[in-house]
């Protein structure tokens, strides 16, 4: 029986251990809570900016953070700058015609 | 004594005329009484006597033509060549100066013969004013007529052959007075009345005779020179003689004729030309710059000359460059850095060749250009490597150079910490990524360069393990300036600035929380990094699995309308390794983690394949993949498990293979065992399963279809109407700096828009296409 070594102190116990994590690098992706990868509107997936915004700073668009996603009541969802200008024209989800109104915002 | 108007004859005045005429013609002085006596007389004569003027004329030819013969007999009194050349130019230039005083009395006369109105002077200061008086003079021309008809062409040929002869001695390198040569040509320049064309009897008889007796040195001299001495000599010679020649020429020859330089080329060079070629690829093979140079100076010459050349170089470069590649193919195809080396130093070698030899002419840089293409292009070492490796599935696609792969991984080495970008200043690492940006120009798949290249790009960044974030940047930024498409590059950048967001994220995380100081994350957007992947499940130990709540909590609250994945076939980190040997720091991913870990209960057991795939949840291949890291890792002496039985390939562990902790474990420096020490056993991240690899394989030909579609409709949009041609040449264009489309994809592309009604032929012309909107 083993019986000196066993009730030992717990943390010389753990430093026993053959292996001990010492770092870990996690790596995750995250990607809009969406139902359609696509854009209705500017047929651009969403988690790429829009088409606007890729075109109005050609080089460093991607760094921007503003082109975010939203989502309606009918839980349809499209860039953020493409359906605000979507609704000047038309406040409806250009999907499902129901009128629009925003649930949720991404960020 | 004035004689009655009407009553005044010629008969009369020419005995007194005629003795100042001989005077002049004869070179004696003239008094200024008798100069003016006979200006006077030709104006009596024309003016009084009918017929004066056509017998002033006549009268005057024949004593012109007397003076000729006598000037000719005292010419050929001379028997010897130089004698009678130095005796012709001393008359000529006599004569020749008396052309142009002697007709100037006679003015009158030719007015009177041309039917013009023999009234004051102004009419004549008009008509000299017109035309130089020399240039229309009837009594010029008729001297210079009469010395042609009589002595020139009597003599001539032996004026001719006189002169050549001395060139012919001077080409025998014997000392002479050129003047004499000069001279003769002079006369023949200046006897010309022809205003037309004033060249001609110089051009039809002196330039044609040195030319002819040119041509006879030559022809017998070259092939002696060529048969005494060998080709080598011969060049010397020929291109000495051509300067030599060239330099002759400017002297005895009328300038703005090269018929004699052309004749020259023509004996010396075109003659020979098929033996001055054969030359050629022995002397590119043997780098002889300065003899080649000596060549392409020759035969540049000749129309026919260069393109042979063009041709050797062309053949010569990409056959030493795919003979050296396929004599290295087992290093090369292995080792990218030494490929890209290999491939770097041919270039120079080749690019110097051109330089030294061709001074960068134009045309042999684009018969490099071309050599470069087809040795980066080839295929040849590369089929040699499938041959040997077989297992690799055989794919249905043309077998393609892996250049753009190894330039890839070249550049990687570069950017990573390795121990070549250790050893490198960042000048050379910056030398050596535009050498790769050089090379890349001639790689017609640069697709496949793209692909490699984003992927060591995503496992540098996740490993942090770029050497210069800066350089890093820096070579985005010269992708897109030699070309490669901006939504590419694009994607890169984007990857940069992404990375920057989760490392913000991250800081912001460690704060949050201090118990956790384990940890690391990145939390990537899915869209830049790993767009189609798919996710490895697997379970993790509970060290892991603790902090994935935690996470998940704080980043739910950073962020909403996100959800997240973890990719753990990409995380990793460094665990600490315990055994009666020692302790060592371990670099794993977090599959390897996932296997050890397992052993952390029962650290002497020898578990079952099959009680790993338990414990760690993960898909068969990759367990195999992950055991095989551990019980084969190249670099290692000792591997850190130990299995049984054995086996040669990860397919073949089975459910019962066993597997224990080496606890004899350790690293090995200098051949001896030590106690501490850190070891690196991630590999080349996983960035996918081997499912979505195959899939890879293949996207990478689905893409290409995708734009060469893309390509098609773009261009038919703009045409709406085009040839197939022109729409072949469009396309190419549009593509070449992704890859080059194979005409077979085209065909199939085309055909299947065409069903697909994006387009249509035209009914008339079955090879031009028509959009359809
Ligand atoms: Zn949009
Ligand atoms: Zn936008
Ligand atoms: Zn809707």
């Amino acid at each position: 029986m083993s019986e000196e070594p066993e009730p030992m102190d717990t943390d010389n116990q753990k430093s026993e251990k053959m292996f001990t994590l010492k770092k870990w690098n996690a790596v995750a992706m995250w990607s809009w809570d969406v139902e359609c990868d696509t854009c209705a509107i500017c047929r651009v997936q969403v988690m790429d900016a829009c088409l606007r915004c890729q075109a109005e700073s050609k080089k460093d668009y991607y760094g921007k953070q503003d082109c975010v996603v939203v989502w309606g009541e009918c839980n349809h969802s499209f860039h953020y700058c493409c359906m605000s200008l979507w609704v000047k024209q038309n406040n409806r989800c250009p999907l499902c015609q129901q009128e629009w109104s925003i649930q949720r915002m991404g960020k | 004594m004035l004689k009655e108007r009407g009553q005044l004859k010629f008969e009369d005045k020419w005995p007194a005329m005629r003795l100042i005429v001989l005077k002049l013609l004869r070179q004696e002085s003239v008094s200024p009484a008798e100069w003016q006596d006979l200006f006077y007389d030709v104006h009596l004569v024309c003016l009084w006597d009918e017929k004066g003027p056509s017998k002033l004329k006549e009268h005057l030819q024949e004593d012109i033509v007397q003076f000729i013969k006598q000037a000719q007999a005292r010419v050929l009194s001379h028997r010897e060549e130089q004698a009678l050349l130095k005796a012709y130019i001393a008359e000529w230039r006599k004569f020749f100066t008396q052309c142009n005083y002697l007709p100037t009395p006679f003015r009158q006369l030719e007015s009177s013969l041309q039917g013009k109105p023999a009234t004051g002077t102004a009419n004549l200061q008009t008509s000299n004013n017109k035309k130089g008086q020399s240039e229309e003079s009837i009594v010029r021309k008729l001297m210079l007529d009469s010395w042609n008809e009589s002595i020139f062409n009597d003599i001539k040929h032996r004026l001719q052959e006189s002169a050549m002869k001395l060139v012919h001695a001077e080409r025998n390198g014997e000392a002479f007075d050129s003047q004499l040569v000069i001279g003769v040509r002079e006369s023949y320049v200046n006897l010309c009345s022809s205003i037309d064309d004033k060249m001609q009897i110089y051009r039809e008889n002196f330039e044609a005779a040195y030319i002819q007796s040119t041509e006879m040195f030559y022809k017998l001299k070259g092939p002696e020179q060529l048969a005494a001495n060998g080709v080598q000599a011969y060049m010397r010679y020929a291109d000495n003689k051509l300067r030599e020649e060239e330099a002759r020429a400017q002297k005895y020859l009328e300038a703005g004729s090269n018929a004699v330089i052309q004749c020259c080329v023509k004996v010396l060079v075109g003659n020979t030309l098929p033996i001055l070629l054969a030359e050629c690829a022995p002397l590119i093979k043997a780098g002889e710059t300065d003899r080649l140079q000596l060549m392409f100076r020759l035969l540049e010459r000749v129309p026919e000359g260069v393109q042979p050349m063009l041709t050797e170089l062309e053949s010569h470069i990409t056959q030493a460059g795919l003979a050296d590649m396929v004599a290295a193919a087992d290093i090369i195809t292995q080792d990218s850095e030494k490929y890209v080396e290999r491939l770097l130093e041919l270039f120079r070698k080749f690019s110097m060749l051109v330089h030294d030899a061709f001074n960068d002419d134009p045309r042999f840089l684009t018969a490099r250009d071309k050599a470069f293409k087809a040795v980066v292009n080839d295929t040849t070492v590369f089929k040699l490597e499938l041959n040997t490796n077989k297992s690799i599935g055989a794919k249905s696609v043309a077998p393609e150079s892996k250049c753009p792969e190894l330039l890839a991984n070249y550049c990687d080495m570069l950017l990573r910490r390795t121990p070549l970008s250790k050893r490198l200043t960042s000048e050379e690492i910056e030398l050596r990524l535009r050498d790769v940006l050089l090379v890349l120009k001639y790689v017609s798949n640069k697709d496949v360069f793209m692909r490699y290249h984003k992927a060591h790009l995503t496992r540098r960044l996740i490993l942090d393990a770029s050497a210069d974030s800066e350089k890093e940047e820096d070579m985005v930024e010269w992708l897109r300036e030699v070309g490669m498409p901006a939504d590419y590059v694009n994607k890169l950048a984007r990857m940069f600035q992404d990375i920057k967001v989760s490392e913000d994220l991250n800081s912001q995380f460690r704060v949050s929380t201090t118990r956790h100081d384990a940890i690391n994350i990145k939390i990537l957007n899915a869209g830049a990094w790993a767009r189609g992947s798919e996710r490895v499940s697997v379970s993790l130990p509970v060290e892991l699995e603790d902090y994935i709540p935690e996470v998940e909590e704080f980043y739910k609250k950073k962020h909403s309308g996100r959800k997240l994945q973890w990719y753990h076939h990409m995380s990793n980190g460094t665990i600490t390794f315990a055994n009666e040997v020692g302790r060592f720091d371990l670099d794993v991913t977090t599959f390897q983690m996932a296997v050890l870990f397992a052993w952390n209960q029962r650290p002497n057991e020898k578990v079952s394949y099959e009680n790993l795939r338990l414990a760690t949840e993960l898909p068969d291949s990759e367990l195999r993949r992950t055991l095989w890291s551990l019980v084969a890792f190249p670099k290692l002496k000792r591997q850190l498990l130990v299995y049984s039985p054995s086996v040669t390939i990860p397919k073949d562990f089975t459910e019962h293979t066993l597997f224990w902790i080496n606890q004899e474990f350790c690293l090995i420096k200098n051949s001896r065992p030590q106690k501490r020490g850190k070891i690196n056993l991630i590999g080349r991240l996983q960035l996918s399963t081997e499912r979505s690899q195959l899939e890879d394989n293949h996207s990478i030909v689905q893409l290409r279809i995708l734009r060469t579609q893309e390509a098609i409709i773009k261009i038919l949009k703009m045409r709406k109407r085009i040839t197939n041609a022109a729409l072949q040449v469009e396309l190419v264009d549009i593509l070449k700096n992704m890859f080059l489309p194979s005409k077979k994809m085209i065909k199939e592309q085309l055909e299947w828009l065409i069903e697909h009604k994006y387009m249509k032929r035209d009914d008339d012309d079955i090879n031009t296409f028509i959009y359809m909107a």
